[in-house]
């Protein structure tokens, strides 16, 4: 037993994935008692439907963070609802769907880079950047469309947002899992990943030892715009239309699922799989709420708490606490 | 950065807030030009009152928030602040108290409100943007669930003359614009606790070891904040004589945007509340003659916002060459 307490000890990252399952387990265990439909084979799939979503923000948000300076990136809700009615615009002059998919995953990329830049060349801070082009880029999405949504999109369009294999919702399947299973082996397994990681703990040693900071990090921020980018197609696919404010308050549920995840708010620490199981909770806890017809409101303020108390340093308490023993 | 900041009591027009007050000053006044060529209502007593009137509660809360930005921090709650504290203020007009009463308990719940945003960052160490993320995700779900969605109406407007009367040919709310940033600058320039501020701004960890007390002057500054928004929620209800459900959404990006349009540094250290009222004057004149001359109110977002990114590109370019910190 003590042995395999050292061990978590010389592993946060581990250990937090264990508190992170345990706090997993508390959640399915509250629901249930506050819904008696949630404990049902049919709710996975459900629940599975609400995860890719929010999931690719979060690990978005995960590597911006990880790679430090401090990054952050508030304006993916933006990009998603950005996005979403470029896509529906430029379906409209009579492209195919599937293009102008990949004309808006484009689009978030270089809405991405636009942030990488503000912040890594003109060194604006990540946290001013993107409130501003959060701001600006959603913004543009109500404006342009005068707040109306853009429907039209074909039947077979929803096969990614609405259909499943093996009951398993093709969102997740086919773009959740595999984008997951990329990340953690490039964050894990490849030299891009460590230096994310030693940007993350040093950007000044890192930039000492020959890696190119400003590249890597800007190379972040656009994929976090890709990532979002992405999840405003699944959106499209899902409702088979395009909403101007589809992304709104996105982005503080993805900021709170990397740092819940245990991915440090000033980088340095941080994985994939953390992140993966915070979006349970998150979703979990949604799922439930919604089930157990409880307001959305309390949904918002869980969050809120959850967001804090994954942050705040308890050490003033853990010091009293052990000293009382 | 810290270098260039200039705490002495006195202005000088080399100061770097000084120019930039000029600037925005001539700004103003070419903003107002065009849009008086472009509308003949823009220049009209009753229009430039009203926007006056419009104008009000950002002026209030944007003091306090640009104490909280030379301080290094940032406060993204205050529009729940707001909300919360109108609810309140609206809950007790209905159970009967008189303004006497009503009016203490309002600016009593804003303090607190602030108080618990600056226990979170000095006790919990909580970065201050992450703190205030989840207050804000805290606060609205407060709100939702205490008014479920049904605006709080009829409240008596016993407070009113602070925002539609007039003193001698002046509007009363110019005059508690002006006492409002007289006591600030007082605080801020006359006394002990504005030079704990600026040098919280500049360095914390040398603020620190000049016997400064951080925890509580931090924590004093975001009561403070909180007090004011306490108090704008007080003319809110005042001048509308009801409580929406989507009170204070924009306050707090408002009350950034102007701040920093105003040359207060987003580093901390620097800043002035001269240059904060003429952003408020600034934001609120743009988005006045935009509706006269007939643009759509959507397109306000995209406005701030990008003046936003430009202003903060223009700060960036010019203190490429100053010394990092």
């Amino acid at each position: 037993m003590s042995v395999l307490l050292m061990r978590l000890q010389s592993d946060p990252l581990r250990a937090r994935l264990l508190l992170l399952i345990g706090l997993w387990i508390i959640a399915i265990l509250a629901v249930s008692l506050l819904s008696p439909y949630f404990l049902q084979a049919s709710t996975i799939p459900y629940l599975l439907q609400y995860v890719p979503i929010l999931g690719l923000l979060g690990l978005g948000q995960t590597l911006v963070i990880l790679a430090g300076g401090p990054g952050i990136d508030l304006s993916v809700g933006s990009i998603v609802s950005l996005v979403g009615v470029s896509i529906g615009a430029i379906m409209t002059t009579g492209l195919g769907v599937w293009p102008a998919c990949a004309i808006g995953i484009l689009l978030g990329g270089v809405l991405g880079l636009i942030n990488g830049v503000l912040i890594n060349v003109l060194r604006i801070p990540s946290l001013m950047a993107t409130l501003a082009t959060m701001f600006a880029y959603g913004g543009l999405a109500l404006a342009t469309t005068e707040g109306r949504p853009i429907g039209n999109f074909p039947e077979t369009f929803g096969w990614l947002g609405q259909g499943d294999t093996l009951s398993i919702p093709n969102s997740f399947l086919f773009v959740l899992i595999p984008v997951a299973l990329v990340l953690h082996i490039m964050l894990t397994r490849t030299t891009i990943g460590r230096h994310i990681v030693a940007c993350g703990n040093d950007d000044r040693a890192a930039h000492l030892s020959g890696l190119n900071v400003v590249r890597l990090r800007i190379g972040l921020y656009v994929l976090s715009g890709v990532l979002a980018a992405i999840g405003s197609v699944i959106s499209l696919s899902w409702f088979l239309a395009a909403r101007p404010d589809a992304g709104k308050g996105m982005e503080l549920a993805a900021v709170t699922i990397a740092v819940l995840g245990g991915t440090h708010i000033f980088g340095g620490t941080g994985g994939i799989p953390g992140t993966l199981v915070a979006i349970l909770i998150i979703t979990t806890l949604q799922i439930g709420l919604q089930l157990a017809n409880i307001s959305a409101a309390w949904q918002l303020g869980i969050i809120g708490v959850l967001l804090i108390a994954s942050v705040a340093s308890f050490g003033g308490w853990r010091q009293i606490w052990s000293a009382k023993r | 950065m810290s270098i260039a900041a200039d705490t002495r009591p006195t202005l000088r027009l080399s100061s770097p807030t000084a120019t930039r007050e000029l600037y925005l000053f001539i700004a103003i006044l070419i903003v107002g030009a065009g849009f008086s060529f472009a509308s003949p209502y823009f220049l009209t007593p009753i229009n430039l009152i009203q926007t006056l009137r419009a104008a009000l509660e950002l002026a209030i809360v944007s003091a306090g928030m640009t104490l909280v930005i030379i301080m290094g921090g940032i406060d993204v709650s205050v529009g729940g602040i707001l909300a919360v504290t109108a609810i309140v203020i609206g809950k007790s007009y209905q159970a009967g108290l008189s303004s006497f009463i009503v009016a203490p308990i309002g600016l009593t719940t804003g303090t607190l409100l602030g108080m618990w945003n600056g226990f979170l960052t000095t006790k919990l160490k909580v970065p201050p943007i992450i703190a205030t993320l989840g207050s804000m995700y805290i606060f609205s779900a407060i709100m939702f669930i205490v008014i479920g969605g049904a605006w709080i109406s009829g409240l008596p407007g016993t407070l009113s003359p602070l925002v539609n009367g007039t003193v001698l040919i002046i509007p009363a709310s110019a005059l508690v614009i002006l006492v409002v940033y007289t006591a600030c600058w007082v605080l801020l320039r006359k006394v002990p606790y504005g030079r704990h501020v600026y040098a919280i701004g500049c360095n914390e960890t040398s603020a620190k070891l000049v016997g400064i007390n951080v925890g509580r002057t931090k924590i004093a500054t975001y009561a403070l904040l909180g007090f004011l928004a306490g108090f704008a929620a007080l003319l809110y209800v005042a001048r509308l004589r009801n409580v929406e459900i989507n009170i204070g959404t924009t306050v707090a990006l408002e009350a950034i945007a102007a701040t920093i349009l105003g040359g207060t540094s987003i580093r901390g250290g620097v800043g002035s509340l001269l240059g904060t009222l003429l952003g408020v004057i600034f934001i609120r004149i743009i988005q006045n003659g935009l509706v006269l001359i007939g643009v759509s109110s959507l397109w306000e977002t995209v406005i701030i916002g990008s003046l936003l990114i430009v202003v903060l590109t223009a700060d960036a370019l010019r203190n490429r060459n100053s010394p990092r910190v």
